[in-house]
Order: structure tokens, then sequence, then C-alpha cells
């Protein structure tokens, strides 16, 4: 599973990851050297109670927080010995996120919304000669998974589950090769997150795209091919092998 | 691209920032309104500080010739002024020179009784007695005008008033009038005053005065009489505009005045009028110098400043007041510029307190902490840019029609806003130049960028995981 044994590298991998916060004049270690990674097109599930680690492992495989000692490897680059623009970058092209609460920006439309990556990733003039292409890409998804009527609508005038097929298409639009989703379906009823959830697996499937999963639910993780559980800011089991439904 | 995007679509929707461009095109507006105004009433002041003073004035202490005296001794003796004047006139950009003379005298209006019974101030005065040639003044100076501007007999405030109105034909000032009271004797020699010295003495049209001098005799000597005595008679006024010439100054006929200081001087001065002064006094003053130097007439440019002075130079310490005093209001009033900027401060600070999750999302998103700075500042500018672009275009316009603007509003609320008597202007003055507006605009733009530039730099700072943490 790791890089050294594989010609190409991982989408995601990390080596030694620890991550410690200060607390008053001590230290908290959350993370005790993680060690993992994802497949290419696989589609891994990462498990565990509150406060194992999870959320500030997804932060630093998702390049928002650095760790405290190891390395990210982003498609077999070091993620943190690149200047910040590239790593900004690396988190545009190459990323997609997921969150548990949608994070849609309330001023855009759904359509802008979903176009947000390459309005970031392009220069005005570049971004203005492709934005037609953009759009055209955002609406087909945006049609796809059942929101032709709600193109114009600002998050606001949305569902929580339109909101997050909105934030689904914003994370596909530069097709990276890696999604990582937070809780996709948390702040969502059953069936709207069954509705979800499925776009999600369908997309990922479709697409090829190695998609690493953060959840609490079982019935989410029993969609995955791999399971991590993660305890005491370590990854104690490692399913190999797909649950069966 | 997203930064000009978003800042222009934060702009729109959250209508707190309207309240910042209000606060940049209010103070914009005020600072190229009040500082116009206030340039219009300093180049009014100006133009009256000028009064009749010719462009130039060019004082030889060369232009003399040696004389023997009796007594075996040297003396120079002023030389005739046409060669002087003819090479002034050779310089393509001078239209035309005039001889002056220019003496001092003390102006005893009402004869002998008054100086022996009335307190100094009001039995005599100090007046500058100033001979011209009538068609080569009127070439060079304002004379001939300040002889045809309005005159009104009623005077100023606490003045007496006066019958001296202007004078009959301006092409021939110093003819004689009627003679009122004495009948016998000589005639008194003809004088136009100055409207303020006629309001403050009462003076009446053809009213005979008295003037004294100390003189010289062509050896040097102080008169046997200490002083020359002569009767004048007031033949019209002047107004040059400028209060301290309107009060001290006597026009009269040269020859008259070298009459009277007994021939011992013809010209004291000479005045120049060019093409276009403001735009080649420095070039004509540093060229004619030299050329008046060459052909003696004055000493090395620069040495003896007395010897060629521009009007300014005599209104120095004035003129610089005036700009001194433009220059501290516009900084002053700059501070409503700075006001305006706490208020871009405190509006963006909250915006970007309210926008943290927005500034995680565009950070998860892949935009770089450099990105979200220039988002926020981008605001701020929009903000400087149209706030001042409006407030320029609304303060010129108010600038331009501001006396209407006040008769309209005085004639609304029923009281005078703007007492035109009191500044002796019969509108509100006001100048708007281009320059003045565009640093406005300019220090408005700084001022916000200054200020939005610390909220911007907090956003950029943020920490995406803790800006996404929150919900």
């Amino acid at each position: 599973m790791s890089s050294e044994l594989s010609s190409v590298p991982m989408p995601l991998e990390c080596t030694g990851v620890r991550r410690s916060f200060p607390v008053g004049d001590r230290k908290l270690e959350v993370l005790h050297g993680v060690q993992m990674a994802l497949a290419p097109g696989e589609r891994l599930a990462l498990m565990g109670t509150s406060g194992a680690g999870k959320t500030t492992l997804l932060n630093i495989l998702g390049l928002l927080d650095r760790p405290t000692e190891g390395k990210v490897l982003v498609e077999g680059v070091d993620a943190w010995s690149l200047s910040p623009a590239k790593r900004a970058e690396l988190r545009n092209r190459r990323i997609g996120f997921v969150f548990q609460f949608y994070h849609l920006l309330p001023e855009l439309s759904a359509l802008e919304n979903a176009i947000l990556p390459a309005m970031i990733l392009f220069k005005g003039s570049e971004f203005r000669r492709r934005r037609s292409e953009f759009e055209t890409k955002a609406r087909d998804m945006l049609v796809r998974f059942g929101l032709q009527d709600r193109l114009g609508h600002r998050p606001g005038q949305l569902s929580g589950g339109e909101q997050q097929r909105v934030a689904i298409a914003r994370a596909l639009l530069l097709d990276p090769p890696i999604l990582i989703a937070d809780e996709p379906t948390g702040n969502l009823d059953r069936g709207t997150g069954e509705t979800v959830l499925e776009i999600l697996l369908d997309e990922q499937k479709e697409r090829g795209v190695s998609l690493l999963l953060v959840t609490h639910d079982e019935r989410l993780a029993k969609r995955c091919e791999r399971v991590l559980y993660m305890e005491d800011g370590l990854i104690q089991a490692d399913s190999s092998a797909p649950i069966p439904t | 691209m997203f930064r000009t995007f978003l800042s222009f679509r934060y702009l729109r929707a959250r209508k707190t920032n309207w309240i910042g461009m209000a606060g940049i095109f209010v103070a914009v507006a005020a600072l190229v309104l009040i500082l116009s105004i206030m340039a219009g009433f300093l180049a009014e002041h100006r133009r009256t500080l000028r009064g009749n003073l010719a462009d130039f004035v060019i004082q030889p202490s060369k232009m003399m010739q040696a004389v023997r005296l009796p007594n075996g001794d040297l003396v120079d003796v002023n030389q005739d002024v046409q060669e002087l004047i003819e090479a002034i006139e050779a310089h393509p950009k001078v239209i035309s020179a005039a001889p002056q003379l220019q003496w001092y005298g003390l102006f005893v209006p009402d004869g002998a009784e008054s100086a022996l019974t009335r307190p100094m101030q009001d039995a005599i005065q100090l007046v500058e007695m100033i001979g011209v040639d009538v068609e080569d003044e009127a070439a060079t100076s304002d004379f001939a005008e300040s002889l045809v501007r309005e005159f009104s007999p009623k005077p100023p405030s606490g003045r007496k008033e006066s019958s001296v109105a202007r004078v009959l034909d301006p092409s021939d000032p110093f003819a004689p009038l009627e003679r009122e009271g004495r009948r016998t004797g000589r005639p008194g020699r003809p004088i136009i005053v100055g409207e303020q010295l006629a309001y403050l003495w009462g003076l009446r049209d053809g009213q005979e005065v008295s003037v004294v001098t100390a003189t010289f005799d062509k050896y040097g000597e102080l008169n046997d009489e200490q002083a020359a005595n002569s009767r004048f008679q007031i033949v019209g006024s002047f107004r040059s505009k400028d209060n301290e010439m309107d009060q001290r100054r006597i026009y009269m006929d040269r020859r008259e005045l070298n009459d009277f200081l007994r021939q011992t001087r013809s010209w004291t001065s000479v005045i120049v009028k060019l093409e276009n002064y403001e735009r080649d006094k420095e070039q004509v003053r540093e060229e004619l110098w030299a050329d008046l130097n060459a052909k003696g007439f004055l000493g090395e440019p620069g040495s003896n400043p007395s010897e060629f002075r521009t009007w300014e130079d005599f209104r120095a310490t004035l003129l610089a007041a005036i700009e001194n005093e433009k220059s501290l209001m516009g900084i002053m009033l700059s501070l409503v510029l700075v006001v305006a900027g706490f208020t871009v401060f405190a509006l963006l600070s909250m915006m970007v307190t309210e926008k943290r999750r927005d500034i995680g999302i565009l950070t998860a998103l892949g935009a770089t902490s450099r990105g979200v700075m220039v988002l926020f500042l981008l605001i701020g500018m929009w903000e400087a840019l149209i706030g001042s672009a409006l407030g320029a275009f609304v303060g010129v316009l108010g600038a331009f029609k501001i006396d209407a603007i006040e008769r309209w509003l005085s004639s609304t609320f029923g009281f005078q806003i703007f007492n035109r008597d009191i500044y002796l202007f019969d509108h509100i003055p006001s100048e708007v130049t281009p320059y003045g507006v565009g640093l406005i605009v300019l220090g408005a733009v700084v001022s916000t960028l200054v200020f939005a530039a610390i909220p911007a730099w907090r956003a950029s700072r943020l920490d995406p995981v803790d800006a996404l943490r929150h919900e």
C-alpha cells in the first residue's frame, strides 16, 4: 500500500504525522504518528469516536493544517515543502472538499458557487475566456444532480440536500483526483442523505476519483472498500476487505 | 479572478459597505467644495492685493550720471529715462514700459488750521505721490481701469461721505476742475486720490488740499524752507481694489510732481508690462536683468533685489501668508479623509469577523492568504474609488454652482448665508483646479487603502481550520 512499493505514487499519503496543540504551557498531542495512504480510485472510510483525531487528520490531509511532524504527500509531492502559493494550487486542483455544513458562499448563486474553484485558479482574462466552459460543466453537473431549477438560487434559498449537491459539483469542477468528504450526510435527514450519498458515490466511481470519507455512520462505511478505525490519535484497525452489505 | 468578482459581490450585497462609501463621498465632496471656495477667496484676495502694481518695477541704482557740485564734490544724478525704456521694450515679451516718479508726502487736507488744532491722525496723513505719463501708464498698469471702476458715494461703514467721483475724461484725467473757494493765485496742481483716502477724509470734487514734503536742491542740500509746500486740486478718484493702495496713493502728472520737487528728480522707477506675466515672469526677469546689466543700467542680476522687482515681491509677505493659509487649510481638512478611513476600517473589520467562514472556505478551495488580503483591500478600494469619484463630481458641480445654491438657500430659508457687502465681492468666488481635485481623490484612496489594509491583513492571517469550525 505504501508508495515505496508501487511505481505510481499514491494520490494522498501521510507518514509519521504527529500533531500537537499547546494547552496552557503544555502540549496536547492529538495525532501520534499516523501513517496511511489513499490508493487511486479507492473508496476509503475513516471512522472513529469523537476526539479520536479524525478531523485533525482530515485537516492535515486536506493541507489546511500543518502537521507538527511527518509528511503529507499529494501524488508523491511533499506538500509542506512547497511554497504557500504552490500548496494553495495543490488544494485547488488536486483535492475536492465536501463539508458537513456544505460551506457555500451565501452571496453567490448555486452556479457561481460551483465554479468558484475555477475563479480562484484563473486570473481575470483567462477566466473570462473560459468562463462559459466552466459554467457549462457546472450546469451539466447541477442538472444531473437534479438542480436544474435551482441554478440561480442563493444557498439561503436551497435545502440542505440541495446545498450539499452544489458543494459536490464545486468539489468536482476541476476534476481533482482526490475527494475528501467530512460527514457529508451528517447534517441531512436519512432520505436526503441517501440521495446525496448516491450522487457522491456515483460520481466517484464514474470518475475513478479516490474518496476519503470521514464518518460516524456504519452504513456509510459499509459502502466503502476499506475502513480505517482511529482511536486515540492512531489508526488502530484497517479492514482491507470490503465489508459485506 | 475571485478577488474582483467577490469584492464586487460583497460590496453590492452588504449594505453596510455603502455607509463607508457614503462617508468617503461626503468627505471628498466637502473637501473639494470647501477648498475650491477657499481657493476662490484667496485668488480674489490675491487680485485685490495687487491693486495697480505693474508686472515689474525696475529701480536702477546705477542709472546715474556724475555731476560735479560747486564745492568740488561729485554726486550722481538721474539720467534720461528714455534710453532705459527703449532697452526694456527691446525685449520681445515686453509689451510696454513707463516711467514713474514716486515720492512721499504729508497730506494736509484741511490746511494749517486743522494741523494746529486736531490730533495728528485727524490732521495729516502720509501719502505716496505717483507722477505718471498718462498714456504710457495706461498701457503698462491698471491705472486706466482704476479710473473708470464703478463709484459709489456711499462710504463703507465708519467712513465719511465723499463727492470725489471718477475723473470726467479718463483720456485726460488730470484736467483741472472749476476752483472752489480761493479764486486768486496759482491754481492747485491736479491730483487723483484713492477712493479710500477720499472716504477717510470726506473729500470733495474740486477741493484744494496741501501736501508737504522734504526736497533737496540740486546741490544735495535740504531746501531752504526745509519743505516744499504746495496746493493741489482733487480732480477725481480711482479704485485699484487694494485697500492700502486706495488709501495711500495720489496720482499726478509726472511733470507736475517733478516741478513740485523743484525739478531735482524726474523719475524714480520704470514699470513694465509683459505679454503673459504668469507664463514668462521668471524667464523675462532673468533675461531682462542680464540684458540691462550688460547695457550698464543695472547691477549684476540678483546683487541688489530692490533694483528689479515683480509685483509679487512687493506683496511677498501677504502672498506667502495666503499660500500658507491654503496649505494649512488643506492639511486640516484632510483629517476628514482620515475620519472616512476610520469608517471603512470599522466596517471592514466587522465584515472580516462576519466572513470568517467564507475566508476559511476560500482557503480550502485554494485561495492564497495574499488573495484573501487583496479581496478585502479591493472592497476598500471600490468604496474609495466610487465614493471619491461621486464626491469629486458633486463637489466640482457644487463649486461651480455655489453662488446659485447660496442664493436659493438664502431665499428659501429667509436669511442671508453669505453677505456680499462684507467681502466686497458680488458673488461667492470659487476656483476648481484639476490638480487639487486629483490630490483630494488620491488622498481619499490612499487613506482608505491604508485603513482597509489592517482588516485585510487580519483576514489573510485567519487559520482556515479555525474559520471553518464555526457554524
